[in-house]
């Protein structure tokens, strides 16, 4: 990083004449080289954060939190953690022209069908509601799954205090991305002591090459309440066919999660995302987790360009607990960037986190935690896990499992963290009861990534999650790299 | 964190905290100039390629920003405020007995002597920023193993230090390397020849005097092929009322087949700032070992490395850590695999206690080509007091797919159990408390000679008692 203005005692100062006064570019004046911290986008600033504002006719205060939230995003560095600014990398992607959605939400017309197994279902392509349904009796019994827009329209003051005092990280640039900028939302509400006993299903397709998409969604459990989503994240057009050489249409799809858990609430989230090879996808899920309550998150990320997530868990009250799972299985020159912030504060709580990675063709992930303990966090149970298996030479894991640790009366407090080829002894043992070397080598790679799979509290998901896993193999014998021995 | 103020320092008892007044030769003018790096380079009556040198490492300090992430008073020396070399003895001593008496009592009480009848191959001590003392037994001189102050090495061995001086770490690596290649003085320079095993461990004393002094060592070992060597370096310093700065830098190479280890014993006084880059090549069938332990100073930045640059290298870090009172041990240990069928091994721990800081930086690197790597990871934490603090900051970057690598790394307290079985046994908690550190730095202690494993033992009673008593 050099300084602009570096002045040498005793000369003169002509830095500071020239600064502050860019060459003006003409239309044709190529784009300058990108560093990879540089965002791929121009079109978050404020005069968006007004239109979509007034396009939907929001609430004042709504209006002013966009609005602030577009200062905070100008004003922060894509990462704000210095241990973690030598990985970021956004020159993979390019959305300069990307247009971002500013209408109103369309509200679909008939509720359509519940899937097999669940208790609801909320279904969008890009920024449009195409299908919105719960369980009979569930709305009468207080449980609320509407658009954000919805929301506002019915009662605004109800989503207020979600939407303007979040758990979403300040430090977090993308986290203010989102929230200046959405254009849809989703909001999940379930009252005190209901406990739905079916999953409820999030379906979103993204992906329109030239598009930006940003959005929110709420996700409130009161006291006691118990729930499970699955989040199904599809590309929302076919596969888009193009010359070899050519550049891969591209989008952007830029979400929030933003959960909050009562005293003793639990909350399964499951994700699985397939979104189009073009697609750069921007993540920020954030927790606050209340006294006895409990999270389980599974996510499987398979799809995408650049992947960029970041989870913040809040353990806030005693007794709380989150377990993570996490599977990446990238090929094709995609890129994994995933932070897992788990914060102790309440006392005797617990985090589990995994995250495991296959790797091929040109991949990469770069997979960062942070375990902190606070001083008021006794009796803490912490552990983060990373794990890696690259299947050839152009791939590439980056993992750093970090700790903080304020206070030593705990439980425990570790990380693991491995990299290692397929293991030939595991090899050697299916080969010899008659498994050929590729579907030993299958067998190996994806019970490698079943945690996840397991996890999934929809018997029709799971099923879809092994098909994408067993298609995303497919792909590799397909791409023709000779895998290494 | 708050650091200790200057009252606290001095109240505390420091074994090695006494000042003899010497009178210095030379000494440059307090901060930092462009002169004062050519004013150093004259006295020392230098090659001109030095002296161009130093001023490129110069002018990259100036340019090179603060890093931001080091302990916070790292962030805050005032680099202005330092004298940067002092020549306390006219001519380096070849026999004991020249030896000015003022500085040899100073060493009396270290323990010099009596170390080197018990054990040492030669012994070269650093009395702030020039060697004045030093020995090599008369057969390992026989057997052409060098072992001299970097000046000199630099005067006898020219062609050896142009070959390989800064090789290893250049100036422009950081901030704190490219300060010591401006102003570096003093340090070993030592030379092993094909095949030579040196029977016993070489020993460098470093200590800091005069108030304000910056010490810039710079030492430089070359293990030429098939040859073996254990270098032991040991610091104390006195205690002074301004903050004193070590930024130190040391290159090792380990040429085909050799092996190195380096130990290290790391006592500076609370006061100073000790900011040290080392680092080693490790060519093909080379062993690099860093024994690293820090237990003083008021803030280490600190990360010993090897580059694994030869089919068969092999590495191994061993780190330990005491964050007392006011201090921030920001250490750790870096591999970087180059070359097929390398391994490394890297074992850390630190304790923290009574508001310490301990900190674990460590990166781990497979690079392409780089096949056949076997390389683990270990770092542990204790944690005495509510008040102390720990960090672990690992990172591995693999980019090969046959390597296999395992990083495990706790953050505990000393079990209650383990103190009662200990206690049941007639030990008052202090001593249980004292025995079960000593058990947890163990895998460090038993890799160093049986004096220094002892004396380091008494190092830790002494900070555990200090939190105890």
């Amino acid at each position: 990083m050099t300084t602009p203005t570096e002045t040498t005692p005793g000369s003169p100062a002509p830095a500071e004449a020239l600064a502050g006064s860019p060459a003006p570019g003409g239309a044709a004046a190529p784009r300058p080289r990108r560093a990879p911290a540089d965002l791929p986008f121009t079109f978050a600033d404020g005069a968006l954060a007004e239109a979509l504002g007034a396009e939907r006719d929001e609430p004042a205060w709504l209006r002013e939190d966009r609005r602030a939230a577009a200062e905070v995003f100008a004003r922060l560095p894509v990462e704000t953690s210095e241990l973690y600014t030598s990985y970021v990398d956004f020159r993979a992607a390019d959305l300069f022209g990307a247009r971002p959605y500013v209408r109103s939400a369309a509200v679909p017309a008939a509720p359509g069908e519940i899937p097999d197994g669940a208790d609801g279902i909320i279904e969008l392509r890009e920024d449009a509601v195409v299908r919105l349904a719960l369980a009979p009796g569930l709305a009468e019994r207080g449980v609320t799954l509407e658009t954000l827009g919805a929301a506002l329209a019915r009662d605004a003051a109800s989503v207020r205090e979600a939407l303007t005092a979040t758990a979403l990280p300040a430090d977090e640039k993308l986290a203010w991305l989102s929230r200046g900028f959405w254009s849809q939302g989703v909001h999940l509400h379930v009252p005190a002591g209901v406990r739905l006993e079916r999953p409820i299903v999030l379906r979103w397709a993204a992906g329109v090459p030239e598009r930006a998409l940003l959005t929110r969604t709420l996700i409130r459990l009161d006291e006691g309440a118990e729930a499970a989503l699955v989040e199904e994240l599809v590309p929302s057009g076919p596969p888009i066919g193009c010359a070899a050489g050519e550049p891969v249409p591209q989008s952007l799809f830029g979400t929030t999660t933003e959960i909050d858990l009562g005293p003793g609430a639990v909350l399964r989230f499951a994700s699985i995302q397939d979104l189009p090879s073009g697609t750069t996808a921007l993540q920020q899920r954030t927790a606050r987790i209340g006294a006895g309550a409990t999270l389980r998150f599974a996510i499987a990320q398979l799809g995408g360009r650049v992947v960029r997530s970041r989870i913040d868990n809040r353990l806030e009250g005693d007794g709380s607990e989150v377990e993570q799972v996490e599977i990446i299985f990238g090929g094709r020159d995609q890129l994994f960037d995933l932070t897992a912030y788990t914060r102790h504060v309440g006392r005797d709580t617990t985090g589990n986190l995994l995250s495991k990675a296959v790797l091929q063709h040109g991949a990469r992930a770069y997979i960062k935690g942070l375990i902190s303990i606070e001083r008021s966090a006794r009796g803490t149970d912490s552990f983060l896990g990373e794990f890696g298996m690259l299947l050839d030479k152009q791939s590439r894991s980056v993992t750093v499992p970090s700790l903080e640790i304020d206070q030593p009366d705990c439980r425990r407090a570790a990380h693991a963290s491995s990299v290692g080829p397929i293991d030939p002894a595991q090899l050697f043992y299916l080969e010899s009861r008659g498994i050929t070397p590729d579907e030993a080598r299958k067998f190996i790679t994806l019970g490698f990534l079943e945690p996840v799979v397991a996890r999934v509290p929809l018997e029709a998901e799971q099923e879809r999650l092994w098909e994408l896993l067993e298609a995303k193999w497919a792909d590799s014998l397909g791409a023709g790299a000779v895998p290494a021995a | 964190m708050t650091a200790p103020t200057r009252g606290e320092i001095v109240s505390q008892e420091y074994k090695y905290g006494f000042h003899d007044d010497v009178t210095y030769l030379a000494q440059t003018k307090v901060g930092l100039t462009r002169a004062t790096v050519e004013e150093i380079s004259a006295i020392k009556d230098e090659p001109e390629w030095m002296l161009q040198f130093r001023l490129r490492a110069y002018d990259h300090f100036l340019r090179r920003s603060m890093p931001t992430w080091v302990p916070e008073s790292v962030q805050g020396i005032d680099f202005g405020k330092i004298v940067y070399y002092r020549k306390p003895s006219e001519r380096e001593e070849k026999s004991w007995d020249d030896v000015p008496e003022k500085i040899k009592q100073t060493f009396e009480k270290l323990g010099i002597p009596e170390a080197e009848r018990k054990f040492l191959a030669g012994v070269g001590a650093q009395y702030d920023s020039e060697v004045v003392y030093h020995s090599v037994r008369e057969e390992l001189s026989k057997i052409g193993v060098v072992f001299m102050g970097m000046d000199q090495g630099l005067r006898e061995h020219h062609d050896l230090v142009k070959k390989y001086f800064a090789t290893v770490v250049p100036p422009e690596d950081n901030k704190f390397a490219a300060l010591n290649s401006a102003v570096w003085s003093g340090g070993s320079f030592v030379y092993v020849p094909k095949g030579v095993e040196v029977p016993l461990p070489l020993q460098a004393y470093f200590r800091i005097n005069g108030e304000n002094t910056g010490q810039f060592e710079r030492t430089l070992i070359i293990a030429d092929e098939g040859s073996k060597l254990h270098y032991i370096e040991g610091c104390t310093a006195p205690i002074y009322t301004t903050d004193a700065l070590h930024a130190a830098v040391v290159e090792v190479i380990a040429l085909p087949g050799s092996q190195v280890r380096y130990t290290t014993i790391q006592n500076w006084s609370r006061d100073v700032y000790n900011l040290v880059t080392k680092r080693a090549h490790a060519h093909a069938r080379s062993t690099v070992e860093w024994v690293d332990a820090n237990t003083g100073s008021r803030a280490t930045v600190k990360y010993p490395a090897i580059y694994l640059r030869g089919e068969g290298a092999t590495a191994e870090v061993i780190s330990v850590a005491f964050a007392g009172h006011g201090q921030h041990q920001d250490t750790g240990a870096k591999a970087v695999h180059l070359a097929p069928n390398t391994r490394s091994r890297i074992v850390s721990k630190s304790v923290s206690k009574d508001g310490g800081r301990g900190t674990y930086r460590g990166t781990l690197k497979v690079a392409p080509g780089a096949t056949g790597v076997v390389a683990s990871v270990r770092c542990d934490a204790l944690l005495l007091d509510e008040e102390s603090r720990s960090d672990t900051y690992p990172y591995i970057d693999i980019q090969e797919d046959d390597a296999t690598m395992t990083h495990e790394a706790t953050v505990g307290k000393v079990s209650a159990d383990q103190v009662f079985y200990l206690m049941s046994r007639g030990l008052t908690e202090n001593e249980a408390t004292n025995l079960i550190v000593q058990g947890f730095l163990e895998v460090f202690t038993k890799e160093l000679p049986m004096e220094y494993a002892i004396e380091f033992n008494r190092l830790v009673k002494m900070e555990m008692e200090g939190s105890l008593g």
